[in-house]
C-alpha cells in the first residue's frame, strides 16, 4: 500500500453510534417499508442508502424535508465515539487530509460536524446534496474536488457496502470493526485493513509510511 | 519451508555486518524453535537469510559477575539455567519460572534470547493469515477466537499477547540485556526491551531490538537481601502450552514489611505487563494472610478484555493472590 494522504470517513458507524430508529423511520415513511432490516444501525443505514439509490426521481420537498428531520434526530442522539476527536487531531498533525464523505443529508452532516466541533479537522465535507447521490458519490465528488490520488485514500467503512464502493471507486476501503462477530463476517470481504479504533489509525498510517521507507 | 540462505560468522561483528547487508529480510537463527516453525509454515514475515551465531564464541554462558549478579549469554540453552546450581542459589525463581517453559525436549534447543525475543504464537499468524505482523493490515484474533493468545489489556494494532515467560521471571529482578549494534554495545532493561507491540524497521514486534542489532547476554544484578520471588503460571496443559496467565513477583521485606516489589503479568497482554498500581499499594504494607484479597482489588483496573479472554483476568488477579500466599510461607 502507498503513503496515505487522505481518508474519507461516513459518520454513521465509523465516528459515531447512531441510532437505528430514524433510519428505519425514513424507510417506513418514504419507501413503505414495514420489517426492520437490523438492529444495527450501520445496515439499516445502508439499505435506506439502496432504497434511496433505486429511486428513479429525487425526494420531492416534502419528503427531502421529512428525511432531513430524521436524519438530523439520528445525529442528535448519536455518541461520537470517545477516541474519535484525538484521533483525528494526530491524524491531522501528521498531514493527513480528512474529508466527511457521507450519503446523509448536507444538514445533517453540518449538524454532525458542528455538534462535535469536528471543523476544524477536516479538510472537506460532502453530503449527498453537494455529490448528487448516495453511496459512492459523495466519494467520488471528494476525490476528484480534492484532486485525491485513489491510491493514497483510504475510506473507513463498518459494512459490506462500504467495502464494495471503496473498491468500485478505487479507494481502499478499511474496515471499522465495532462489532467482532460483524467484523469477522466482513473481513471475508477483503478489506485492505481494519482496525478496531479510529485511535489505531495514526499507527497504521505511520506503519505505511515505515514500510515504503523500507522498501 | 520456505528457501532460505545461512550465513555462519564467527563473530558477533561478522554477524552484524551480515544482517546490516540484508536489512529486514534476514534474522538472527539460533535455537531455531521458533523460527523454524515460521520458515515451515512459510509465513511472509519469515526471513529469507539467517545469520546462525550457534558457532559465534562468548554468546553461551553463565558466570558470575565482579558485583555478585549474574551474567547469561543470549544463546544459552533453557535447559541449561534450569540447571545451572548458581542460578538456583542466587535466583532459584528464574530457574523455576524456566522450567515451565514449553517441554524438556525444546528447552534443550531453545535460548534464552530466542525466548526473550521470540514472535508472538496467535494461531492467526502461525496459520498465514495476512495480519499486521504477516504484511496484512488487520487483526483476526481481535475479531475471531481470542481466548487463548491474544491480550486481554487493549493492544495496538496486533492483539497477540507476548508469549515469553522469560521476561516476566527477569523482570522483577530488574535485569538489564545488552545488545551488539553497528555503533558499539547498548544496554537497556527487559522492560524497556520488550514494550509490546512497536513499529520497528517498518514491521509490528514485541521488542525494540532492530534488525541490525544482536541480543548477546543478560545481566541479573546480585540478590538483594530480603527478596523473596514467586513465579506461577496458569496453561491449559502441565506441559508445552503458553501462559494463561503467569506472573513473576518479588518482594524486598524487612521482617514482614513490604519495602519494594515488582509484579508482572505474562500472557495477557502484548508485553510482560508490569503492575505498577499493586507495586505502589504493596509497599510499606505487612505480608500477611489478608494482603493477596486487598492487592487483587487494585490489580489490573486497565484490562479491556476480548470477545472470549475476560478470563484472563480472573486468573492473572488469582495467581496474585497465590503469589502472594506462597511468598508468606
Amino acid at each position: 500500500m502507498q503513503p496515505i494522504e487522505a481518508l474519507l470517513l461516513e459518520p454513521v458507524g465509523c465516528l459515531a453510534e447512531f441510532p437505528s430508529a430514524p433510519f428505519h423511520e425514513i424507510a417506513v415513511r418514504l419507501f413503505g417499508r414495514k420489517r426492520k432490516t437490523s438492529s444495527s444501525a450501520s445496515r439499516t443505514y445502508w439499505h435506506l442508502l439502496n432504497l434511496i439509490d433505486d429511486m428513479d426521481t429525487p425526494f420531492d420537498e416534502e419528503k427531502k424535508s421529512i428525511a432531513e428531520a430524521l436524519e438530523v434526530e439520528a445525529v442528535d442522539a448519536a455518541n461520537i465515539y470517545e477516541d474519535v476527536v484525538p484521533a483525528l487531531a494526530e491524524l491531522k498533525s501528521m498531514g493527513t487530509r480528512l474529508f466527511v464523505a457521507s450519503s446523509l443529508s448536507r444538514r445533517a452532516v453540518s449538524r454532525f460536524v458542528e455538534r462535535n466541533s469536528l471543523g476544524d479537522f477536516l479538510s472537506g465535507v460532502c453530503a449527498r446534496d453537494d455529490a448528487g447521490g448516495v453511496k459512492s458519490a459523495p466519494l467520488v465528488n471528494v476525490l476528484g474536488g480534492a484532486c485525491l490520488p485513489r491510491e493514497k485514500t483510504m475510506f473507513l467503512t463498518d459494512t459490506m457496502e462500504g467495502i464494495k464502493i471503496a473498491r468500485s471507486v478505487g479507494v481502499h476501503p478499511i474496515l471499522m470493526m465495532n462489532d467482532p462477530d460483524e467484523a469477522q463476517r466482513l473481513a471475508m470481504h477483503n478489506p485492505a485493513g481494519g482496525i478496531i479504533s479510529l485511535h489505531e489509525m495514526p499507527d497504521f498510517l505511520r506503519l505505511i509510511a515505515a514500510q515504503n521507507q523500507r522498501s | 519451508m520456505k528457501k532460505v540462505s545461512i550465513y555462519r560468522p564467527t563473530t558477533v561483528d561478522e554477524a552484524i555486518q551480515i544482517l546490516s547487508q540484508h536489512g529486514a529480510s534476514a534474522s538472527v537463527y539460533a535455537g531455531g524453535t521458533d523460527l523454524l516453525v515460521r520458515l515451515k509454515n512459510r509465513l511472509e514475515q519469515a526471513p529469507s537469510y539467517l545469520v546462525d551465531i550457534k558457532k559465534i564464541d562468548h554468546l553461551r554462558y553463565i558466570k558470575e559477575d565482579a558485583q555478585g549478579g549474574v551474567e547469561i549469554g543470549a544463546a544459552t540453552k533453557l535447559a541449561e539455567l534450569a540447571d545451572s546450581r548458581l542460578l538456583q542459589e542466587k535466583y532459584p525463581m528464574v530457574v523455576e519460572a524456566i522450567g515451565k517453559i514449553s517441554s524438556p525436549e525444546l528447552r534443550n534447543a531453545s535460548t534464552l534470547g530466542g525466548d526473550l525475543l521470540q514472535e508472538v504464537w496467535c494461531q492467526y499468524l502461525r496459520g498465514g493469515y495476512s495480519c499486521w505482523r504477516n504484511g496484512g493490515y488487520l487483526c483476526y484474533g481481535a475479531i475471531g477466537d481470542n481466548s487463548y493468545y491474544h491480550s486481554a489489556m487493549g493492544g495496538r494494532l496486533c492483539y497477540a499477547v507476548y508469549p515469553g515467560d522469560a521476561a516476566t521471571a527477569l523482570i522483577p529482578f530488574d535485569a538489564r540485556a545488552k545488545l551488539a549494534t553497528p555503533q558499539g554495545v547498548k544496554e537497556l532493561s527487559i522492560e524497556q526491551m520488550v514494550p509490546g507491540d512497536m513499529l520497528v524497521d517498518g514491521k509490528i514486534q514485541s521488542h525494540v531490538v532492530r534488525y541490525n542489532e544482536i541480543l548477546t547476554s543478560v545481566v541479573i544484578p546480585p540478590p538483594k537481601p530480603g527478596v523473596r520471588a514467586s513465579f506461577e503460571k496458569l496453561r491449559p496443559r502441565g506441559v508445552w502450552d503458553f501462559a494463561m496467565a503467569s506472573l513473576g513477583i518479588s518482594l524486598q521485606l524487612r521482617d514482614k514489611t513490604i519495602e519494594d516489589s515488582r509484579v508482572v503479568f505474562g500472557g495477557i497482554s502484548g508485553k510482560p505487563y508490569r503492575e505498577t498500581t499493586v507495586e505502589a499499594f504493596l509497599k510499606g504494607k505487612t505480608l500477611n494472610t489478608d494482603l493477596g484479597e486487598q492487592a487483587v482489588s487494585v490489580a489490573l483496573a486497565g484490562a479491556a478484555p476480548l470477545k472470549y479472554n475476560a478470563t484472563k483476568i480472573d486468573m492473572a488477579k488469582g495467581l496474585l493472590a497465590s503469589g502472594l500466599a506462597r511468598l508468606n510461607t
